[in-house]
């Protein structure tokens, strides 16, 4: 008897759930109404700027690899030798200027001296030194990668710092000072090894924000340092600024409307942007990307190892109708791996693969592949696209390329897995055709170099290429100290991928960026999601509004 | 209560138990409530079957980005321009696929487990353990475990629901197969030299059938929940349309607040699924209940 009144009552609840499942949805379209007006003014001239953002920190030590929310605290707290501003180009942060030295074989910054970590001392070239020096020693996160060629460090005195390399490679300079975060030795040398420091406590910083408390799930505040040479007074306007999490973009856009915070940190998805149409108070701000969406084709593939395939695949997704509906116009189409934001280097001469799937098809009949059994597809291409389903505008690429790539011929099957899983088949190889977006390439030697060197020095040679040429093509270019020649290089390099189509680049984003207008001013943003308007600099230039 | 009336209804011989079984059919669907319910899950069948017929596969994409319900676009369009109707009634296949091919699995192997752990003394020790284990294990965690691990599919999701959903079949099945084995015709069986088998098979399955067939339709409509929750969170498969995928979908393109069109119907249709589902369940339930028939 108990039994069944006990199934009976589970029931109930199952109902109960559904209908509440249902009664959120309903609410959900509730609080988009009435919102327009009615701003909650705190009128104290509050300067606490709140942000948020959808994921924890997961790692507070700056010298290792970086989630977004790891680097735009940390990128706060710890300055840069670099920055890159607003154009995309780079400009002095801590250090005033650098050059290049003995042809370029010696690389040297000149350090401002008024920077200052928050217990008072000095921001010096021991820094320098021993943040470079300690992630030579452990290997420490994407920078180790950039100080290969580097043979010594000298600080000759406490503003300057000279890298001695053991061959020259032109973008040494800006990679390494925009990449390395600079740490207190006074701090940082306590803590021993540093590839097992957390720092997840009684921070030492010198950008304009420090890290003052940490609730996981919740918040992250930073205090003001009260020394800011790059903000207009000496120190930020804001005193404190406060990270919160939103797991769920919808909330944290309802958040920004409902005065919660102050500022998305992260950028409005490109479908949402209408969200914000009608409410006044609410300003987007538009930024280029330093990445790119591309579909890169695993080598190791019997098929995909075949010019001519990854010829007709490139023929087969119809980029346009992608950049005008998952990205609402907003975006630029791209030909070879360069990215147009690099205007120097982008090879202008090659035009993208047209979406042409009866060519792409004749291509294929002309290779040899046939459709023997007659269900519309050619016999042995079939490939597997994996991308990462939390990635909103990839899972859609893959969805309409796979729809084009049928009329092709081409079976693809859609893999988009949980971001964990994506990222341990990338890892291991295991996937035929990768759909993913790189994030930040700040220059491109670095960027070929990390996409095709074989002996794969950045770990995202994603098409596992081994390539005698290529290996050759690039090195010739990084050891060229001559720009001109340089530049012809790399447009070369564009050019080779291109005919290869050892990937489909597909576009460059723009990234919009909503902030309470009503609040806060001053935002100087750059170009990125990973940047945008969250950088130390543009959070130090911000004013409350009146 | 309702367990051992249940089987008094099975003890007497075969015609009576046919009348008895054909009138609790035409008293279930005689209360409104229940011929409800059942018409619903007639419709969804029926999109299910014909939905070709009825909307073209959702795909491509069109100038019309997120248009409210109209005319043109009964439930409006998602953030590609495509139609939010076509993509339910595509996705009411793979939740009744889903659904159903699910519950069977569940049903075949906890009818399976609980029949033998009624009948055989030895696996019952054994069996209600495991069924105990799998019962206290926290499923949904599970579940997005592996399927995660395992490349999403309309296959793979309906093997991991399936086998999820077992043990409380098994329970169910055992308990009444615990009071059945009990009967004095099984010992009658058993005296006239019938085999295992043949007593499991032939004399004690069919005394647990109605019960099998409340689990069904309640095992059914807790995997369709399970299917939307793990499309939801993105484990389902990539390459059809579920309801846990639209909505998916409007979760991750940030759209939940100024396109309420894109969550309330998927929604509302698998409120309406698991709804008429448990209520057909439960009034076929009660339709067997002596107290309610005058004994």
């Amino acid at each position: 008897m108990s039994t069944s009144n006990i199934r009976r009552l589970g029931r109930w609840r199952v109902a109960v759930a559904v209908g509440a499942v249902a009664a959120l949805a309903l609410s959900g379209c509730g609080l988009n109404e009435g919102n327009d007006s009615g701003e909650s003014t705190s009128g104290d001239g509050s300067t606490v700027l709140r942000i948020g953002t959808t994921t924890d920190v997961s790692n507070f030590n700056p010298l290792q690899s970086l989630s977004k929310t790891d680097s735009w605290i940390l990128n706060a707290m710890y300055p840069h030798l670099l920055r890159i501003d607003e154009n995309a180009k780079k400009a002095p942060e801590l250090a005033k200027d650098y050059g290049y030295e003995d042809d370029g074989k010696t690389a040297v910054f000149n350090l401002r001296d008024d920077f200052k970590w928050t217990d008072g001392q000095p921001v010096t070239a021991e820094d320098v030194k021993f943040s470079a020096e300690k992630i030579m020693e452990y290997k420490l996160g994407n920078v180790a990668a950039k100080l290969t060629w580097v043979e010594s460090i000298e600080a000759t005195d406490a503003t300057t710092v000279k890298f001695k390399l053991s061959q020259p490679y032109a973008p040494f300079a800006e990679g390494v000072g925009f990449w390395m975060s600079i740490v207190p030795k006074h701090v940082f040398e306590k803590a021993g090894d540093l590839s097992k420091f957390a720092n997840d406590s009684d921070w030492v910083g010198a950008g304009p924000f420090v890290l003052d408390s940490a609730t996981k799930g919740q918040r992250y505040v930073m205090k003001r340092n009260e020394h800011y040479p790059l903000a207009p007074e000496g120190k930020a306007a804001l005193t404190q600024v406060e990270y919160r999490v939103y797991p769920d973009v919808n909330t944290m856009m309802l958040a920004l409307r409902n005065g919660d915070i102050d500022l998305m940190g992260n950028p409005v998805p490109a479908s949402a942007a209408k969200s914000f149409d009608n409410d006044d108070k609410i300003e987007m701000t538009k930024v280029g990307a330093l990445g790119f969406a591309h579909l890169t084709y695993n080598m190791n593939n019997k098929e995909l190892a075949k010019q001519e395939v990854r010829q007709a695949l490139s023929m087969s997704v119809d980029t346009k109708a992608i950049i005008a509906s998952v990205l609402q116009g907003d975006a630029q189409q791209m030909a070879g791996p360069i990215s147009p934001i690099f205007s120097e280097y982008d090879n202008t001469e090659i035009q993208p693969y047209p979406f042409d799937p009866e060519g792409a098809k004749a291509k294929l009949s002309a290779a040899g592949y046939t459709d023997g059994n007659g269900d519309g597809f050619f016999d042995g291409l079939s490939f597997g696209v994996a991308c990462d389903q939390s990635n909103a505008n990839i899972t859609r690429v893959v969805q309409l390329f796979r729809e084009s790539a049928a009329k092709a011929g081409i079976k693809l099957e859609n893999e988009c897995v949980e971001r964990n899983t994506f990222l341990a088949r990338t890892k291991s190889g295991e996937y035929d055709i990768d759909a993913s977006q790189w994030g930040v390439f700040d220059n491109p030697m670095d960027q070929l170099r990390s996409t095709y060197l074989s002996s794969n020095p950045g770990g995202i040679n994603y098409n596992l290429l081994k390539s005698d040429e290529m290996d050759r093509l690039i090195n010739d270019a990084a050891g060229t100290t001559d720009q001109a020649a340089f530049v012809e290089k790399i447009k070369n390099i564009d050019k080779v991928v291109h005919e290869q189509a050892y990937l489909t680049p597909l576009y460059v984003e723009n990234f919009q960026f909503a902030h309470n207008a009503s609040k806060f001013t001053g935002f100087v943003a750059s170009p990125s999601d990973l940047l945008g308007m969250v950088t130390a600099y543009s959070l130090a230039q911000v004013k409350p509004v009146g | 209560m309702s367990a051992p009336v249940l089987t008094e209804q099975t003890v007497p011989p075969t015609e009576p138990q046919v009348g008895a079984t054909r009138a609790a059919w035409r008293d279930w669907l005689r209360q409104p409530s229940a011929l409800l319910s059942v018409a619903v899950l007639a419709v969804m069948v029926l999109l299910a079957l014909f939905a070709p017929l009825i909307a073209d596969e959702p795909g491509g994409t069109s100038a019309d980005v997120l248009q409210p319900p109209s005319g043109a676009h009964w439930f409006g369009t998602d953030d590609l321009g495509q139609d939010i109707f076509a993509q339910v009634v595509w996705g009411t296949r793979t939740s009744l696929v889903i659904g159903v091919a699910a519950s069977l699995i569940a049903l075949v192997l906890g009818t399976a487990i609980g029949l033998v752990s009624a009948y055989v003394r030895g696996v019952d020790a054994v069996g209600t353990v495991i069924t105990d284990v799998m019962l206290a294990l926290p499923t949904l965690p599970l579940m997005i475990m592996l399927a995660a691990v395992v490349s999403p599919s309309v296959v793979t999701l309906t093997v991991i629901i399936g086998v999820f959903a077992w043990p409380e079949v098994a329970r169910l099945i055992r308990s009444q197969g615990l009071v059945v084995t009990a009967m004095p015709y099984i010992d009658g069986a058993r005296v006239l030299g019938a085999s295992g088998w043949r007593i499991v098979s032939r004399e004690i399955l069919p005394a647990v059938v109605p019960l099998m067939v409340v689990s069904v339709l309640l095992t059914a409509s807790r995997a369709v929940i399970s299917e939307a929750g793990l499309s939801f969170l993105g484990l389902g498969d990539p390459d059809s349309w579920s309801w846990g995928r639209i909505l998916l979908n409007a979760q991750r393109s940030g759209v939940v607040a100024i396109a309420w069109w894109q969550t309330l119907f998927p929604s509302l249709a698998i409120l309406f699924l698991v709804l008429s589902a448990t209520v057909a369940g439960m009034r076929f339930n009660d339709s067997r209940d002596p107290r309610r028939n005058g004994g």
